[in-house]
Order: C-alpha cells, then sequence, then structure tokens
C-alpha cells in the first residue's frame, strides 16, 4: 500500500466512524428515553390566601405543624434555627388605631422571584404551577438567594437537622438554602399544605392555599371578593401570598 | 555461521514481543470474562432481597439492570420529582419496603467499589 492509499483508507474509515457516531446520536434521541417525557403541565398555579383578620393571636399551630411535616431544623440556638413560616409583631409608628398585629410570613412564592434570578446553579426555580422551590441536590450553598429575597424568606441550613420527625420527607444536610415549598410534595398528590390543614383543625381557618387560575377555587373567591394586599408589591416580584387585613 | 542458530536472534526474540503483545491484549479480555462470570455466580447463590412485600410483585426492573443502573434511574425519577412534580411509583420510599437494611442492601457494593453516594444526609433509610 503506497502512500495515497493509506490515507485514503484512513480518510474514509474516520468519515464512516464519525457518520455513524452521529446517526447513532438520532438512532437515541428517537428511541431513547429522554428526562422530562411526557411532562404533563397541569396549568395550575398555585397561591395562598392570609386571612389576618381570623388569625389568632399567640397561636402557633401552623408553624408547628410546618416544622414537624418539613423536619425544620430547631436547634435552640437563634442563629441556626430555620422557620419556613413564622410570626412577626408589626408596631403602628402611628399612635392612632391598633398599635400591635400579628403577621405570619413565609416564602411568597412570586411570579417573578429573584431568588431564582441570582442562583448561579439554577438549583432554585420556578415550577410550572408557579411554586418557587430549591432543588437540594444542586444547591452549593453560596446564600445569594438569601441575599436577593426582598421578604427574609429564605434560610441557611448551618447544621444538620438531629430531628427527624417526619421519615416520609426528607430533611436537609446542612450547607444548603431553603425555603417553604408550599408543600410540593402534598400539592401533588392532591393534599392541602400541612399549615392550612393545622389551622382548619384548630378551627382558625386563616390560611387557603389554592389554585388561582381556576376562578372557581376558594384563593380566587377569596382574591376577588377581599380587599387583598401583597407584601413589598412595589417591587415588581409579583409575590402569590395575599393578605386579608394587613 | 547462519545467525538463525543463536538464541539472540531476530526472529526469536520477534516471537517473544509477538506473545507479550496477545498476552497484554488479552489480559484485560479474559479478566473482564472470568469477573463477570464470577460475578454472576454469585447473583445466583445469594440476593439482595431480604422482605419481600406483600405491597409489591416485583421489583420496578430486572435484577441486572437494576445492579448496574439504578442509579440512573434513580437520578432520572430525582429529576421528574423535583423539577416536574411528578410523584411515581419509583423512589427511595419503594426500594425501602422491600430491602430493609441500608447496610445490607446499599453499603456493601458501595463499599467495595468505595463509592459514597450521600443521599442518606437527607432521605431516610432505616
Amino acid at each position: 500500500m503506497d502512500r495515497r492509499d493509506f490515507i485514503k483508507v484512513a480518510g474514509g474509515t474516520l468519515l464512516a466512524g464519525a457518520s455513524c457516531a452521529y446517526a447513532f446520536r438520532f438512532l437515541n434521541d428517537t428511541f431513547g428515553v429522554q428526562a422530562g417525557e411526557g411532562v404533563q403541565l397541569s396549568g395550575r398555579r398555585w397561591g395562598m390566601v392570609i386571612d389576618l383578620t381570623r388569625c389568632r393571636s399567640g397561636c402557633t399551630t401552623c408553624m408547628e405543624a410546618c416544622r414537624v411535616e418539613n423536619n425544620v431544623g430547631l436547634h435552640g440556638d437563634i442563629r441556626w434555627d430555620n422557620h419556613w413560616i413564622r410570626k412577626v409583631k408589626l408596631k403602628s409608628k402611628h399612635a392612632a388605631g391598633e398599635a400591635e398585629k400579628e403577621v405570619i410570613l413565609l416564602c411568597n412564592h412570586c411570579d417573578k422571584p429573584p431568588c431564582a434570578q441570582v442562583c448561579p446553579v439554577q438549583a432554585t426555580y420556578k415550577r410550572h404551577d408557579g411554586i418557587v422551590i430549591v432543588d437540594h441536590h444542586r444547591c452549593i450553598g453560596c446564600r445569594y438567594c438569601m441575599i436577593a429575597c426582598p421578604y427574609n424568606a429564605r434560610q441557611f441550613n448551618f447544621v444538620d437537622t438531629e430531628d427527624w420527625l417526619n421519615k416520609e420527607h426528607p430533611k436537609r444536610s446542612h450547607g444548603v438554602a431553603e425555603a417553604c415549598t408550599l408543600c410540593a410534595h402534598r400539592l401533588d398528590v392532591g393534599r392541602i399544605p400541612a399549615c392550612v390543614e393545622a389551622c382548619c383543625n384548630v378551627g382558625a381557618e386563616a390560611l387557603f392555599v389554592g389554585d388561582m387560575n381556576d376562578p372557581e377555587s376558594e384563593v380566587s373567591r377569596l382574591i376577588a371578593t377581599n380587599a387583598v394586599k401583597r407584601i413589598r408589591e412595589d417591587l415588581g416580584t409579583e409575590p402569590k401570598v395575599h393578605y386579608i387585613g394587613l | 555461521m547462519p545467525p538463525q542458530a543463536s538464541g539472540s536472534s531476530p526472529a526469536g526474540g520477534r516471537g517473544v514481543v509477538t506473545v507479550i503483545l496477545i498476552l497484554v491484549i488479552l489480559t484485560p479480555l479474559a479478566y473482564s470474562i472470568v469477573s463477570r462470570a464470577v460475578a454472576q455466580n454469585v447473583d445466583t447463590a445469594e440476593l439482595f432481597l431480604e422482605r419481600p412485600d406483600p405491597k409489591h410483585q416485583e421489583c420496578v426492573r430486572d435484577t441486572e439492570y437494576m445492579r448496574f443502573h439504578h442509579w440512573e434511574l434513580l437520578r432520572s425519577t430525582r429529576e421528574e420529582v423535583v423539577r416536574f412534580g411528578i410523584r411515581g411509583e419509583i423512589g427511595l420510599h419503594r426500594c425501602r419496603d422491600c430491602h430493609t437494611s441500608r447496610e445490607r442492601f446499599c453499603d456493601r457494593c458501595h463499599q467495595a467499589t468505595s463509592l459514597t453516594p450521600d443521599c442518606w444526609g437527607c432521605h431516610y433509610y432505616p
């Protein structure tokens, strides 16, 4: 074989191999199972309404229920404790009117979530049904989202959680950020979030979660018939937690 | 005197080199075939299933697939659950029903292959 023939054969083999590899890629695309295949967008858009006029002063049922359901860490140290849902007292600067008000705060599941925009690894993102959620497998613990969130809803796991109250649900190891998931694991199987359930169980019925795209839902009805407010609407984050009587 | 008679002749040297080359090529092949055979013997000797759960007739995939590709299955399932909210049958909770011990089910192979997946920092497995 002379030099010319060798180059011909070698070039032909290389070309044939490359085209085979190229063709196999398409075969895999056609017959292989793709990630996210068969995803059916539900068309839902979960939202929450908090009726502060019904919320009982000093009641912590929703917070306890959340802690039990989602294994939110409580270490007895104010620096490391995590709260997915919490209650704050607002004091009016003006003496007139009511002096103090208790407000429930949690992740607002914004339509334009700043936490998801700043996440460098796309660990925080908005699901197709509007829930803003953290993929803890991917989170690198940079805490940008905590800085970005205007509602202080983001928490960081500085230490591992010792208690494991709900073993059916995973806890978080240290070094990841977390926030309220609106109990996505319960909504996905058709149950209501733990805080809403607990609030109904004690008879207060101050919390409502439902589909905001469905005009027949309780949440849509409440938003339509009440003077609802959202926190820091001026920021343009389009939060989906609505307050009655704020 | 012809050079072929000597022990260090070019022809004899070439033969030795050829034999060594063939050995070098064939050893990994033979190793993989033998180790696979041994592994299959181990399969038939002891199964990992400790407590068949009446809820489940059989595993979600066949044993051979699960042994080598369970991580792919779990990873794709994870993406579906976390990203798209599709909560199907497959999951660690389902493994847990039949394979009751993490030490005997997961850790045994992972230790042998020195793999440390960090599932159990967050997910429960007894």
